[in-house]
């Protein structure tokens, strides 16, 4: 076997695949997701026909229904993985620590990079067929149209890079904690780092519009860790209007005072009104979801932030393949014994 | 096979290993002894290449364990104090799973694991979940697991540990196998009648420090203090331990639970003396023998004596 096939596919997966497979917690977990899912299309299908039945149609076709049922869906689907992911992780190394099978492993010559890329795709294989389970559930969506397939796959490989950026993590904090518990912790605390807090720190410390900018200006870089943004843009086709960026003072009294503000278009262009940029509906889905200024200029959202989930990856298995080794190659400091005591005295023979 | 150099292990203000030296040639079984704390799982650890010694060097077959650990894995098989075993995993299975941990092929590895089922005696027991099996038997597959790449030295760290007398006596028999085998074993164990009748070699280590080391009959020789007989006489012993006391052979006698024991020096020939000088005074002996617990007594001398 040659050395990629290797790595791709050592031992620890498939012994993880019968272990994790013959208890009753998998069929279990993947039944609870798969009708919390469900439960929640249902609600928000119910949601939607019940105003329609209400209010008459106000305006909300076909397809802005199979879009909301997307969004919510997607959104749901990620704040999902975001409990179950960490949970699959978390445990992964420490757990052999405190089963006290580690050292029977690291006396084999698998190298311990061999170890957590088993682990990992032991458990983000778990968290693919969540993905594939939910799939029936998002063809529902087509029903209504408004979505495209790419929208699909995007969303999907957005969501799949937040799960694997969580599953990273979560073996990074397992192989640093010699227990579970502060494992699992430091784990799910990251995973609301990852999903909300870079998301809510759009709205905490907003980028400010340039006016002389003839483009949308876009959300910090970092804001785009969290999936939600680039999930919504590619629901809704449309970047989310006023998140993570904010008017000046002087921009702010020009407009209370009744001038009119011009502002640049998705589309490239600029369009003045009196009361602040207009985002006008694109019927593409490119120029609605890209970004025009910052770090990921001229690239897609959900682009974005798949490169940045990815990076988190590549740290958090960096992290993992040095820490892991029980005798580490890497010293910052080493201690020097001390000279010899004397020999004992010797017995009489 | 084995050479150990100067090896040292501190942790935070503790000196676990204080310059420990020791080799073991190829074939030979060493029985590493030492009370708990002495360092002897810190030094099979630091053989296993899963402990960096603060200072020292080791080597397996010629391999650095720090420089070489590939090599140095292919050649160990290793079997700790404590271990735990995957739940959900048949017997087969989990020797499968190390079989190819340590990548022996596939179309091998089936008779690998019968092999090695066979070989601890549990052949019958291959669909059963390893979970569920008594310590003995978890230690009998543990010892399975250690052999399935046929490496060429053993570390096993008190693999007699918990068991039942019976499940000892297996242990022994199993590891006297190997020992027809030709492995190179090194075995660490508080229990030293099991290493009297098993090992060619032996190490005697406390608070970290080597007391003793060389063959067997070597480390008694330098460490124990005399010869010691276990003589019954049928009557008068009063009298026989004032005929047995002058004798200038003798270093000390005493009656012990009915019987006399004497310690000399000397060889058997010097025994033999002794024997003739009761007889020759007309005294009835029954009972005339060496008492076996010459690695017991030399193990208490040498760790009795104070650090340093």
């Amino acid at each position: 076997m040659n050395p990629v096939a290797r790595a791709l596919w050592n031992p620890i997966v498939a012994k993880e695949y019968r272990t994790r497979m013959r208890t009753w917690r998998s069929p279990f977990a993947i039944t609870v997701y798969v009708v919390l899912l469900g439960g929640l299309g249902w609600a928000v299908f119910a949601a939607m026909t019940s105003n329609l039945a209400g209010f008459g149609n106000q305006g909300l076709g076909g397809s802005s229904y199979g879009q909301y049922l997307f969004m919510f869906l997607i959104i749901f689907q990620v704040a999902l993985l975001g409990f179950i992911t960490p949970a699959l992780t978390s445990g992964a190394i420490s757990g052999e620590r405190e089963r006290q099978t580690i050292d029977l492993l690291f006396v084999t010559p698998l190298a311990p990079f061999s170890i957590i890329w088993g682990k990992l795709l032991a458990s983000m294989s778990f968290v693919v067929l969540l993905l594939i389970l939910s799939v029936p559930l998002f063809s529902l969506v087509f029903l209504f149209g408004g979505i495209e397939i790419d929208q699909v796959v995007y969303a999907f490989a957005v969501t799949g890079a937040t799960a694997l950026s969580l599953g990273f993590v979560g073996i990074a904090f397992s192989s640093l904690f010699r227990r579970t518990l502060p494992a699992t912790v430091a784990a799910y605390g990251a995973a609301f780092v990852l999903l909300l807090g870079t998301y809510v720190y759009g709205y905490l410390f907003p980028v400010d519009i340039d006016p002389n900018a003839n483009v949308v200006t876009a959300p910090p870089a970092i804001t785009l860790v969290s999936p939600v943004i680039p999930l919504i843009t590619i629901a809704t086709n449309q970047p989310v209007s006023g998140y993570g960026t904010r008017y000046t003072q002087t921009q702010l009294s020009k407009l209370s005072s009744g001038g009119s503000y011009c502002a640049p278009t998705v589309n490239g262009g600029v369009m003045c009104s009196s009361t602040g940029p207009v985002y006008p509906s694109s019927g593409s889905q490119s120029p609605g979801t890209t970004l025009h200024t910052g770090l990921f200029n001229g690239w897609q959202y959900w682009q974005a932030s798949i490169v940045m989930q990815l990076m988190i990856c590549a740290v958090a298995l960096a992290f993992s393949a040095l820490i892991l080794p029980p005798v580490r190659r890497f010293h910052l400091r080493r201690r020097r014994a001390p000279a010899p005591t004397p020999a004992p005295a010797p017995a009489p023979s | 096979m084995i050479a150990v150099e100067g090896l040292t292990k501190i942790y935070g203000n503790r000196t676990a290993l204080d310059h420990v030296s020791f080799e073991v040639p190829e074939r030979e079984i060493f029985g590493f002894v030492g009370p708990n704390g002495a360092g002897k799982t810190t030094t099979l650890r630091i053989l296993a290449a899963l402990l960096e010694p603060t200072e020292g060097k080791a080597y397996i077959g010629g391999a650095d364990v720090m420089k070489e650990r590939e090599k140095v894995h292919t050649r160990i098989g290793y079997m700790p104090d404590f271990f735990g075993v995957y739940d959900q995993l048949t017997v087969a299975e989990y020797l499968d799973f190390y079989a190819a941990c340590y990548r022996q092929p596939k179309p091998r590895r089936q008779k690998i694991v019968d092999d090695l089922l066979a070989l601890v005696g549990m052949a019958d027991r291959k669909n059963q979940l390893v979970d569920t099996l008594s310590r003995g038997l978890k230690q009998r597959v543990c010892l399975a697991r250690a052999l399935v790449h046929d490496p060429a030295v053993l570390l096993l760290d008190e693999p007699a540990s918990g068991l039942d007398p019976r499940a000892r006596v297996e242990m022994r028999e199993i590891l006297k196998e190997l020992q027809g085998m030709g492995k190179t074993i090194i075995i660490s164990s508080h229990i030293l009648p099991e290493l009297t009748e098993l090992c060619t070699m032996i190490g005697i280590i406390d608070h970290g420090r080597m007391r003793a080391t060389g063959s067997v009959r070597d480390v008694i020789a330098r460490l124990a203090t005399g010869r010691r007989l276990r003589i019954t006489v049928l009557d008068a012993k009063d009298a026989a331990i004032e005929i047995l006391t002058p004798l200038a052979s003798i270093r000390h006698v005493e009656a012990v639970n009915g019987t006399i024991e004497a310690e000399y020096d000397g060889d058997e020939g010097t025994a033999a003396d002794i024997l003739h000088a009761l007889t020759g005074a007309g005294f009835r002996v029954s009972s005339f023998a060496p008492v076996d617990g010459g690695l017991e007594d030399a193990f208490l001398k040498a760790t009795s004596e104070e650090v340093g």
